[in-house]
């Protein structure tokens, strides 16, 4: 990822002045969570399910060294070459060699989240190379020239209005209609003949299926196959979290991830592609690179560990509260929402990321929704207790706490600071209600606060009175 | 130190656990035993109908008929190709079980083409479950067949469908791993833009399965 | 101490009153007060009590969250039970105490001890003390917001709309989004001020919608923040804590002066 644009409240002032965000975001992860629901609904031991799905997903991470040499050993039987990258410079630099040793002019990309974490889009322009995105949305953020917003739907922050707009402009034939299935139409014939045009196509991996070296891809257009079939080489970029024991495993882990992003019981296509062309094939990729990527998730074993169970499946964002007001631009990472809040500070450093795991109201919808159990608040407090401790919270705000801990651990001093306090404040009530308050700015800018009594219940008691 | 042995190094560092491969390998089946007690109970008495009533879902969209036998797939590729007003040429998947059928008046020997209307195929087996159809990618199994056509006709047999996901994947343990793997549930579909969905992304945007004994 | 509700092998109950109910809404308290004699509890106010640590903690302060942890564990560690008027208070006390002293062998099983013991009012008076308010009656439509610990962490749904059914004449109307949080989030609304406006701005709305007369809930702080959105914003939705209104004790709304 590119260094985001401004400060997070920058990024946050100018999402909430943006009223067609807010219709955009409401539309997509309104519908997201209605399917999902009914999804749910349909399987009464979903709990169950969720708790099976996080043992299933922490038994591969428990094993994870002696999955990936399976695994590795599997995908060069299978004729596939194996890389390994320690960081995203690393990884970015196999993909950009193996693009030019075949001689490629145009790269053909089916979304990938972890080419976006990477940076990928950028390398592979700075190489020169034509990126064409395949995947709908990633299509729709390309002609905008934008990043994703979403997981799930990276154009979650556009209207089917902007889209229009973008296919009207930049398709060579125009929609014949701005419905959706006319655009969707458009976009079809429109990327059609890159598909058999790339020399290479690059796709992620949802899960890395250790018994078969095969890696597995989960998807609804079409294009992931369209994308890794035809061109001459396929590289594959994964983190090695995605790391699963067996087919079986990646199936079982499939029903909840496809349930919770989309509310479907199964994509349309799970594929599971395990190295090039066979002697007999008609079709397929002649080369198969998987570029197995760590960047921090080896210290993540130790640190965050439940994170690296997460699918990916974009639930987490479509029931946050903060999500769904700021929209995913604002959180200046690759991944938005709670699980970016997570990851992010992992990725780009605490200090500059630290408002992200703080601007949340810690409720704990996210942690419910996702299929494999990751206790979110818990870790998003732990970036919280880390960010205190190496002093990188604002220094009125961590002196208020400080100084406020400090009386509410002395019973009398908090006595007498309530005592010179509820009055003070009662002088700026006006009918029962205060609507600006000096030091309060942030409750009163948008808000009223109700008179305080003018005694305490403890006042109260002590003295023996009821109400 | 190159890159694989600092992450070997990194993640035995991090995690201790090791364990003889026939103790892992009975945890990971415990897990999935775990799974398995959680789904939701389905009647298997009737494949083929828990098949249809999936797939024909309509979240899922695919058309469906039955047939008695495989030798009627012509008559209902025909039917197909007149209902949709279709021009008679297709490609058909290069299954020696489809070649060798008498397609009659119709011209099954087109050449598959990015913007073919319409490929016949046949999966090598089912998922009642989800109403998915599984391909295995092979010289009578091109990949492209699945996701080129506009319309995409698959026969299936009857015979060789799977209850659950899980049943498919103790299937493929005895089979030798293909390119493709390629589990097929409806239609091509997006729903990228306001979360809606539309069919015929960049695969098939019609999906009709005849099942066949 | 004073101590009130003296019949004989009552549970001896150590009401937290919660620094905001404290501070902000005494009746609050009174109303757990009664609420808690009336379903048989022998209840103690202890006069040392402030807050739980919540705000400390949640802003990653851990050490400054312990001293006032470990007065409540102190100051409640002898009764029966410790009850709050609040699911984000007794969560913190129940689902957060045990996770900081997770590495203090002294404070930990006293930490657990405290919160095996403690529960949300609301809750703790249906599934404990199987109570239901008697000749409480209340002319009026309302709706309810769960909050989000009390929801989440305790498993607070039921209770208070059992609770509330039992009250004559009060009919509970459905809140769209009544599980979504209303935007709070402690420290949150003041630091964040911007986006916890997006929130309850969006919460009042579907407050307002439901054309009810009240907006029930059982966390004040909840209370306090949809109460001052729906003010500014120039709606009549009269705010209580559900303790309140159990009580009959529900004369002077969040915001009115008596």
């Amino acid at each position: 990822m590119s260094a985001p644009a401004g400060t997070f409240h920058d990024r946050v002032e100018k999402a909430l002045h943006d009223p067609q965000l807010k219709i955009a975001l409401e539309r997509t992860t309104g519908n997201a969570r209605r399917k999902r629901a009914a999804a749910v609904e349909a399987w009464p031991e979903f709990s169950a399910a969720r708790a099976a799905a996080a043992a299933i997903k922490d038994h591969a991470l428990a094993h994870m060294a002696y999955y990936l040499e399976m695994f590795e050993r599997n995908a060069l039987a299978s004729g596939a070459q194996v890389h390994w990258a320690r960081d995203p410079d690393e990884a970015r630099r196999i993909v950009v060699e193996i693009c030019k040793a075949a001689g490629a002019k145009t790269v053909t990309r089916s979304k990938s989240m972890l080419g976006e974490e990477i940076g990928l889009p950028h390398a592979l322009a700075e190489a020169g190379l034509r990126r064409v995105e395949t995947d709908l949305a990633e299509h729709i953020i390309q002609l905008a020239g934008e990043t994703p917003s979403h997981i799930i739907w990276p154009a979650a922050h556009r209207t089917r209005e902007d889209v229009a707009k973008l296919f009207d402009q930049y398709h060579r034939e125009k929609p014949p209609a701005h419905d959706v299935v006319s655009m969707v139409g458009s976009a079809r014939k429109e990327l059609r003949a890159d598909f058999f045009a790339a020399e290479v196509g690059i796709s992620g991996a949802n899960f890395l299926v250790a018994e078969t070296g095969a890696i597995c891809t989960i998807t609804n257009e079409g294009n992931a196959e369209l994308t890794t079939t035809p061109p001459r080489v396929h590289i594959v970029t994964a983190g090695i979290e995605k790391i699963v024991a067996s087919t079986e495993h990646a199936l079982q882990l499939t029903r909840l991830l496809v349930r919770s992003a989309t509310g479907a019981d199964l994509t349309q296509y799970t594929t599971f592609h395990s190295g090039p062309k066979r002697a007999a094939d008609r079709d397929g990729p002649e080369q198969f690179h998987i570029v197995l990527v760590d960047h921090e998730r080896t210290k993540m074993l130790s640190e965050l560990p439940e994170m690296l169970r997460c699918l990916r499946c974009g639930a987490c964002l479509n029931h946050c509260v903060v999500y769904r007001a700021i929209g995913g631009h604002a959180y200046g990472g690759a991944y938005p929402g709670p699980m970016g809040s997570v990851l992010t500070p992992a990725f780009d450093g605490l200090q500059q990321t630290r408002d992200l795991p703080s601007a949340c109201t810690l409720n704990g919808q996210c942690k419910q929704v996702c299929p494999v159990d990751i206790p979110l608040p818990t870790m998003l407090r732990h970036w919280r207790s880390r960010s205190w401790r190496a002093g990188y919270e604002p220094k009125i705000a961590g002196a208020a706490i400080s100084i406020w801990a400090f009386v509410a651990a002395r019973p009398a001093l908090y006595q007498l600071a309530q005592t010179f306090a509820l009055p003070a404040m009662r002088l700026f009530a006006k009918a029962g209600w205060i609507s600006s308050l000096p030091l309060a700015s942030g409750w009163t800018a948008h808000r009223d606060f109700p008179k305080p009594p003018r005694q305490t219940f403890l006042t109260m008691i002590r003295k023996g009175n009821r109400s | 130190m190159n890159a694989r042995e600092a992450i070997f190094a990194a993640i035995n560092k991090a995690r201790t656990e090791s364990g003889a491969s026939a103790a892992i390998a009975a945890e990971a089946q415990a897990c999935s035993e775990a799974m398995k007690r959680t789904l939701p109970a389905l009647d298997l008495s009737d494949l083929a109908a828990l098949f249809t009533a999936r797939a024909g879902a309509e979240k899922v969209g695919a058309t469906l008929e039955r047939v008695a036998a495989l030798g009627e797939l012509p008559a209902a590729v025909a039917r197909y190709v007149a209902a949709n007003n279709l021009a008679p040429d297709f490609a058909v998947q290069p299954d020696p079980r489809l070649r060798q059928l008498d397609w009659g008046a119709l011209r099954p020997g087109a050449p598959l083409r990015p913007d073919s209307a319409l490929a016949v195929g046949i999966a090598l087996c089912g998922v009642a479950e989800t109403g998915s159809l599984v391909f295995h990618s092979g010289s009578e199994a091109p990949t492209l067949y699945e996701f080129l056509p506009l319309h995409h006709l698959v026969a299936l047999d009857a015979q060789s469908l799977l209850p659950r996901l899980e049943d498919y994947a103790v299937f493929a343990r005895d089979l030798a791993v293909p390119r493709n793997v390629n589990l097929v549930t409806g239609a091509s579909g997006t729903t990228d833009i306001e979360g809606v969905l539309a069919r015929g992304a960049h695969g098939p945007g019609r999906l009709h399965i005849v099942i066949f004994n | 101490m004073p101590e009130r509700g003296n019949a004989p092998g009552a549970p001896h109950v150590g009401l937290f009153a919660t620094c905001l109910v404290d501070s902000i809404r005494p009746n609050v308290g009174f109303a757990a007060l009664a609420l808690l004699e009336a379903a048989g509890c022998k209840v103690e106010v202890p006069l040392q009590q402030t807050c739980c640590g919540q705000p400390a903690f949640n802003s990653g302060a851990d050490d400054a969250a312990k001293p006032l942890a470990k007065a409540v564990i102190e100051t409640f560690e002898a009764f029966d039970y410790l009850v709050a008027p609040s699911g984000s208070c007794a969560g913190m006390i129940k689902a957060h105490y045990p996770e900081l002293f997770a590495d203090d062998p002294a404070w930990l099983p006293r930490a657990r001890a405290l919160a095996a013991k403690t529960h949300e009012l609301l809750s703790f008076l249906v599934d404990v003390r199987g109570f239901s308010p008697r000749n409480v009656v209340c002319k009026a439509s309302a709706t309810y917001h769960d909050s989000c610990s009390g929801l989440r962490e305790l498993g607070v749904k039921a209770q208070p709309r059992a609770l509330l059914n039992a009250v004559a004449g009060l009919e509970l109307r459905p809140l769209e989004g009544e599980e979504t949080c209303c935007g709070f989030g402690g420290t949150f609304c003041v630091k964040y001020s911007d986006i916890s406006n997006a929130i309850v701005g969006e919460k009042a709305q579907n407050v307002v919608a439901t054309d009810a007369d009240l907006l029930l809930g059982g966390d004040l702080g909840c209370l306090l923040n949809m109460a001052g959105k729906l003010r500014r914003d120039g709606a009549s939705t009269r705010v209580f804590h559900t303790a309140e209104i159990l009580a009959g004790m529900a004369d002077h709304a969040i915001g009115e002066e008596a």
